[in-house]
This record gives structure tokens, C-alpha cells and sequence, in this order.
């Protein structure tokens, strides 16, 4: 038999152990070095007497360690093996060597590890490719977290119909996008005061009322404020400081929910248990947030503001026919007692038309004004009151009997006769009244627009009788 | 006494159903049931199952009281909220939660790597069912900041969670199945041992976050149980400036430097760190 060439070397085991291919390592359970091939050597650029002896630990980066020692070496402790772990050697001179690993606990007979032996294998060549594909798919999945962060906000901030809804949908969302630990969502009212409309403010607890606060401070700056950490704040901010510490929030940061004018109309803020610096990813998810969701807002305000119009007056504010013919189906068609009715009170002004023709249209527009305010300040609580059109207006009563609604038109045509601000002696003002009663008990068997046919013939009635008077009729 | 339950139950909102936090951490109670009670929480990258070498010497006298914590072992990974785990705060409320649900009093709480700070917040927010602290290579923070060395800097921390990404693009695959094991199935805890450092990966990301960017030196102050810090030989993750500083800022704490290495003494020498704490509650 022939040997052949090259064969007495390979049946060398030192040499086929000390350059194989791949490099090995052998430690203790601890992790100290008990012996290391050449292969290995050469890549690090160590001598063997600096290494051995020495924890492979020491071969590896800071990050590197961290992950050695806390995921590395349990799981291979506790499986007794481990496979293509991916590590970074730093060399003599410096530079990264990274590596694959595949590990083995050796034990005794008793079972009890003597050893762990390493195999480790040069992965530079797709070390590259890993870190192109790794920041690539931290990329990728950033920018999917981000889409589909705001495209869910976007559904839920359409589905929408309130402001409180709206902020609730903002809070959840932000607090979810931001791994928050609580949000809070405030809105500027009519009154310019901001109102907590959705989550919780930690702040209000521990924060004596009137402190200065970075919510309110971004709402009057209309900028973002970002608190890192409360070293940051403590010697400017002792108070707030303490706070945020009493509340376990050791950072947060305030976007402002600026409007199609940048005008501010409220605050998102977030909270953080820990100190933490927002990433640029971050910054803009909570502004593209706050941004999506006051858009919303001001579409919800138009609405009301536009309901408000559909339903109102825009003279005198009142309810409109619209309203009114609502507000008389529901009052008529709720549950009442035998002895309840609803009223329909419907007055027409005496002496308006002297005014307007005379002292001109603004002074007659301030007196329905004035008229209306009357109106407002003799009814109950739950009357509505309304404008018919012209010098025409409605008062309806639910839940009254005869005397009552007696009783609020008298208040009604007393309050009408009074003098007026700003109109000359000689231009007296009063009020023709009718009013229709429902019959007690069967309110279902008339019709609204009876109803008004009915107060209207009364009011009528009670113009041609000379004006400043009551009439009364009922269904 | 009676005074001192008022108050607890006061302060304490409970929104879960009974039982429920014991379900979520993946509770196991062995021992003496008689014994004093001893909380053994696991670090960063691990589950319950590093102190499976460490509660035999205790089993005999002491009630044990072992879990996981959220997103790590056998916990129900849909209670992973990010917000609540932004912080280890929200670690902290759940050992309270798990506490109240066992009644434990005068419980010696024994924390490894950053769940000694789990303990120190916890105790420190309620420290009625707390009787002692021990604080297995804890570090109150693990980056450097002017006039303290923790031992990394913010680059190391992202290079540490490049190591975890790279190491989840080979392990995906084969960790797949693992993953999708059903948490209400406790039985499923045996088999988990074997990949036991296998979770989610983008949990895995937070928590590396929460864990290594932290800081819990103000917390020390506030600390007055007992407290005994045990300190490894070596341990490049808290080395011993870092547990020298928790020492010193826990007043009235003991300190022992164990002779094993690396970060993990419960599953390089369990005797030993058994040893040190029966002598600390002797």
C-alpha cells in the first residue's frame, strides 16, 4: 500500500488540531483559556502565553461581552451546547474579527463540566453582508412600524366623532408608538384653558396648582419640549423634578397639537419611566401624531360649529325651525304623566315694525337681540327657545300644566314690555301670545304642526284683540 | 398591624383577576411551605431556570418562590406592554402583584443582575412584604456618566444589540418552533429549558434597552432593608467598582465578593452563592 502524499502530516493530530481550518479554544466552565489552536493565534495576533489563562471574555468588544455573558454562556450552562452563536473578536492590533461559534460543555463521569470546547470560524466575508442585511431590516421594519402606527391612528382618528373620542384614540395610540409609560392628550377650551381630554397627567397629582409646567409652556410656545432625564431640570426645575420623581417619570416630552395655522390648540404628552433621549423615528411619530390627530380636531370642531349653524339662528343664537320642529316631535312623543302636557308658547312683537322702519334695520336687529335674552332669562332650565322667523318666537315647555305655562307666558310678556336700551320714548315694544297646550295624557294623538297651528291661530287671536296678551288654547 | 393592611390594600389597584400575575410570570412555589419565603428573580437574557442549581440548598427550610419575568421564559408574552416595560417600573408593580397574590411576608427577595434593581424599586415603592434584599452582581447603572464608571458606553449598548440581531438572523429559524409554544400550557416550562434564552426578538431588543440604559444610583439612597450584595471575581458586566458603588449607597448593606467568575455565580459555583446567602439570613 502507497502512502499518499501528504498522509504521514495528516495523521499528525497536533498538527491537524493546531491548523485546522477552523479555529478551537478550549476554556474552563468559567471561561478562562486552557488552551488555544495556532489558527486561532494568527487571527488574533496574540502570543499563546498572553492568552492563556486569561477568560475568553477578554477577546471579545464591551457589546460583545455583555451578550457573551448574559445570553452566551447561561444557555450553553444550562443546554450543555450552543451553534453558530455570532461574536466579534477584537485583535491584537484592534480591529474586529467576527466569528462564528459552536460550543460544547465536556463533564466527568460524574456529569460535573470540566470544560467547554469552542469551535470558531471566520464569518468576515458575511459579516458584511449581515450588517447590510441587518440595517436594512432595521430600516425596513421602521419604516412598516411607522406606516402602520399611523395608519391604524389614521383609521382610529376618523372613526372619531368627539373631541374626547379623538384624544382617547391619540393617547392609545401614541402611548402604544412610543412605548410610553402613560400619555396624556390636553385641548385648548373656548376659554383658552387647556382640559385634560384623555389619559392620565401624573403631573396634577403631585404639582401644586399655578407651578409652571413644560405642558403648558409648549402650548404657549407652540414648540415641542423634551425632557431627557430630571438631572437635566433639578437645579432650574426643582419642583417639576420632584415631581416627575414622585410620579416614577424620569423623562417626557410635550408636542404641541398645532393647527392648519400653527396656532396652538392643545398638548400630546408623553411619559417615561426611565431617562430617555427620543430618537429622530421617535420625535417624528409623536409630531406626525399630534399632527394627523389635530387635523381631526379641527374637522370635528367645524362640524359642531357647522350643526351649530343648521341648527341655530344666527341673529340671536336661538334654535331655528329646525330645532324647534325636533325639540316639539321628541318632547311630544316622550313618556309623560296623565296630568303633564307640553306647551307650544308662540309670540309675535307689537310695535317692532315701527322700529325697524323707523330708527332702521341695526336698531331693530338689536332689539330682537335684547328680545331674545328676555326670552332666555324667564323660561325654565329645559325650555327651549326659539326664533320662528322675522318678529316671531317660540318658547316650547314640556312636562307643564295649564298653570305653569300660564305662568311662564305672563313672565314672558312682562319681561318683553320692559323698556329697551338704546330705543327712543315713542317706540314701545310688547308681545301678542298664544299658547297651545297638548292634552294631558295623549300626546301621541297630535301632530306638531297642529300644535303650532293651534298657538299660532291663538297668537293671532290675541294680536287682533289689541296685543300685549295672552291667549290660551287646547289640543 | 390591622392599620398596616388598610393602607396596602389602598394603595394597592388591583384591575387583574386573582391568580392572574402567578399565570402571567410563570409562578412556581416549592420548599417548605411553613419556611420563610424567597423570591429568586433572574436576570437579563435568562428565565427562572438559572436558579435551578441554587434552590435545592434552600428547600428544606425555606418557602421558594420562583418566576419569570414578562417577556423572558415561560411568561404569557401577549402581557408584554411596551409602555409598562419601558421602565422597570413595570417589573417592579408585577413582583408586588405577585407577592400580594401569595401573601408572602417577610420575604427575602434574591435578585440577579438587573432584577436587583427590580427589587430595590419594588421594595422601595412597598416594603411591607419585603424582610431582606440580596442583590446578585447588581449595577445601578451600566454606562459611564461623569463621575461614575459603569463600565460601558452607549456605543457598547449598541453594539450589544447589533450582537443580539446578528445572533436572531441564525437563530430564527431554529428557535421558530420554540417560539410558538401556548404559555397557558405550564407543562411547556420543562421543555423551554433547553432554549431558554430564545424569545421574541424585538422583545428581547426592549429589554436589552430598558435593562443597559437605566439609571437606578438615586434608587440606592432609599433602600432601608437589610441588604447583602454579592459580587463576582471578574464579572465584566457589574464589575466591582459598580458593586462597590451599590454597597456604599445601600447604608447598613453587607458586601461578599464571591471567588466565582463571570456574571452569572448561580450557575458557575450555586454552592457557593447558596452558601453566602444561608450565612447572610443565618
Amino acid at each position: 500500500m502507497t502512502e499518499a502524499p501528504g498522509g504521514q502530516r495528516e495523521s499528525s493530530l497536533e498538527d491537524l488540531y493546531e491548523r485546522a481550518p477552523c479555529g478551537y479554544v478550549s476554556t474552563t466552565p468559567d471561561g478562562v483559556i486552557i488552551r488555544i489552536n495556532d489558527t486561532l493565534l494568527s487571527w488574533v495576533g496574540y502570543e499563546r502565553s498572553e492568552l492563556d489563562g486569561t477568560p475568553l471574555s477578554r477577546l471579545l468588544s464591551p457589546g460583545n461581552q455583555i451578550f457573551y455573558e448574559t445570553r452566551y454562556l447561561p444557555r450553553l450552562r444550562l443546554s450543555g451546547e450552543v451553534r453558530e452563536v455570532a461574536l466579534s473578536l477584537l485583535t491584537a492590533d484592534g480591529r474586529i474579527f467576527p466569528v462564528l461559534l459552536n460550543s460544547r460543555v465536556v463533564t466527568d463521569s460524574a456529569g460535573e463540566p470540566i470544560a467547554i470546547r469552542s469551535a470558531v470560524f471566520d464569518s468576515s466575508e458575511r459579516h458584511d453582508y449581515e450588517r447590510q442585511l441587518l440595517a436594512a431590516q432595521r430600516l425596513a421594519e421602521e419604516s412598516e412600524s411607522r406606516v402602520r402606527v399611523l395608519q391604524a391612528a389614521s383609521s382610529a382618528f376618523g372613526s372619531a366623532h368627539t373631541d374626547v373620542a379623538l384624544a382617547e384614540a391619540l393617547e392609545a395610540s401614541t402611548r402604544e408608538a412610543l412605548a410610553a409609560s402613560s400619555c396624556a392628550v390636553l385641548v385648548l377650551g373656548e376659554d383658552g384653558r387647556a382640559r385634560l381630554l384623555a389619559g392620565t397627567n401624573p403631573l396634577d397629582r403631585y404639582l401644586a396648582s399655578g407651578a409652571s409646567r413644560p405642558e403648558i409652556e409648549a402650548i404657549r410656545q407652540a414648540s415641542t419640549i423634551m425632557i431627557s432625564n430630571l438631572d437635566e431640570i433639578r437645579s432650574t426645575m426643582p419642583a417639576l423634578a420632584s415631581a416627575l420623581e414622585s410620579a416614577r417619570v424620569e423623562a417626557m416630552s410635550v408636542v404641541p397639537l398645532l393647527d392648519a395655522t400653527d396656532q396652538p390648540q392643545g398638548a400630546l404628552i408623553c411619559f417615561f419611566g426611565r431617562a430617555r433621549s427620543l430618537d429622530s423615528h421617535d420625535r417624528q411619530l409623536q409630531t406626525a401624531l399630534a399632527q394627523q390627530a389635530t387635523q381631526v380636531l379641527t374637522r370635528i370642531r367645524l362640524q359642531g360649529e357647522l350643526q351649530q349653524l343648521a341648527l341655530h339662528d344666527q341673529l340671536t343664537g336661538l334654535a331655528n325651525r329646525v330645532l324647534l320642529r325636533e325639540q316639539l316631535v321628541a318632547a311630544l312623543g316622550a313618556e309623560s304623566s296623565a296630568d303633564r302636557s307640553v306647551a307650544l308658547i308662540f309670540l309675535d312683537l307689537d310695535g317692532f315694525k315701527s322700529i325697524n322702519d323707523n330708527l332702521g334695520h341695526p336698531t331693530g336687529d338689536s332689539v330682537l337681540k335684547w328680545v331674545a335674552r328676555q326670552l332666555a332669562s324667564v323660561v325654565r332650565v329645559h325650555d327651549l327657545v326659539g326664533r320662528f322667523g322675522g318678529d316671531e318666537f317660540v318658547v316650547i315647555c314640556s312636562d307643564v300644566n295649564v298653570d305653569a305655562a300660564l305662568h311662564i307666558a305672563e313672565r314672558i310678556r312682562s319681561a318683553v314690555q320692559q323698556p329697551v336700551d338704546g330705543v327712543p320714548e315713542g317706540y314701545p315694544i310688547s308681545a301678542s301670545i298664544g299658547v297651545a297646550l297638548s292634552s294631558p295624557g295623549t300626546r301621541d294623538s297630535i301632530t306638531p304642526e297642529e300644535l303650532f297651528r293651534l298657538a299660532d291661530t291663538a297668537m293671532y287671536e290675541a294680536k287682533t284683540g289689541g296685543g300685549n296678551r295672552i291667549l290660551t288654547v287646547s289640543a | 398591624m390591622p392599620m398596616e393592611a388598610t393602607e396596602a390594600t389602598e394603595a394597592t389597584v388591583r384591575s387583574i383577576p386573582a391568580g392572574a400575575a402567578l399565570r402571567r410570570n410563570n409562578v412556581h412555589v416549592s420548599g417548605n411551605p411553613n419556611g420563610r419565603p424567597l423570591v429568586f428573580a433572574h436576570g437579563f437574557g435568562c428565565s427562572q431556570e438559572v436558579w435551578r442549581h441554587v434552590t435545592p440548598y434552600f428547600a428544606d427550610d425555606y418557602k421558594i418562590v420562583v418566576f419569570d419575568l414578562v417577556g423572558a421564559g415561560a411568561s404569557d408574552l401577549s402581557a408584554y406592554d411596551r409602555g409598562k416595560y419601558d421602565s422597570l417600573h413595570g417589573y417592579a408593580d408585577d413582583l408586588l402583584e405577585i407577592m400580594d397574590e401569595l401573601d408572602l411576608h417577610d420575604a427575602v427577595y434574591i435578585g440577579h443582575s438587573v432584577s436587583s434593581m427590580v427589587g430595590v424599586l419594588a421594595s422601595n415603592h412597598r416594603a411591607e412584604r419585603f424582610g431582606a434584599l440580596v442583590l446578585v452582581g447588581p449595577s445601578a447603572r451600566y454606562t459611564n456618566a461623569p463621575g461614575y464608571v459603569g463600565g460601558f458606553t452607549e456605543d457598547d449598548i449598541d453594539a450589544m444589540l447589533d450582537t443580539l440581531d446578528s445572533n436572531y438572523l441564525g437563530w430564527s429559524a431554529q428557535m421558530a418552533p420554540a417560539m410558538i409554544g401556548n404559555p397557558d400550557r405550564p407543562e411547556l416550562g420543562e421543555e423551554l429549558t433547553a432554549n431558554f434564552c430564545s424569545t421574541d426578538p424585538s422583545i428581547a431588543r426592549h429589554f436589552a434597552r430598558v435593562t443597559f440604559l437605566s439609571d437606578n444610583r438615586r434608587d440606592l439612597a432609599a433602600v432601608t432593608l437589610p441588604t447583602l450584595v454579592l459580587q463576582c471575581t471578574d464579572d465584566v458586566i457589574a464589575p466591582l467598582p459598580v458593586g462597590e458603588f451599590v454597597h456604599r449607597s445601600i447604608q447598613g448593606s453587607e458586601m461578599v465578593v464571591l471567588t466565582s467568575t463571570g456574571h452569572c455565580p448561580n450557575l458557575a459555583d450555586p454552592a457557593q452563592l447558596a452558601r453566602e446567602i444561608r450565612n447572610y439570613l443565618a
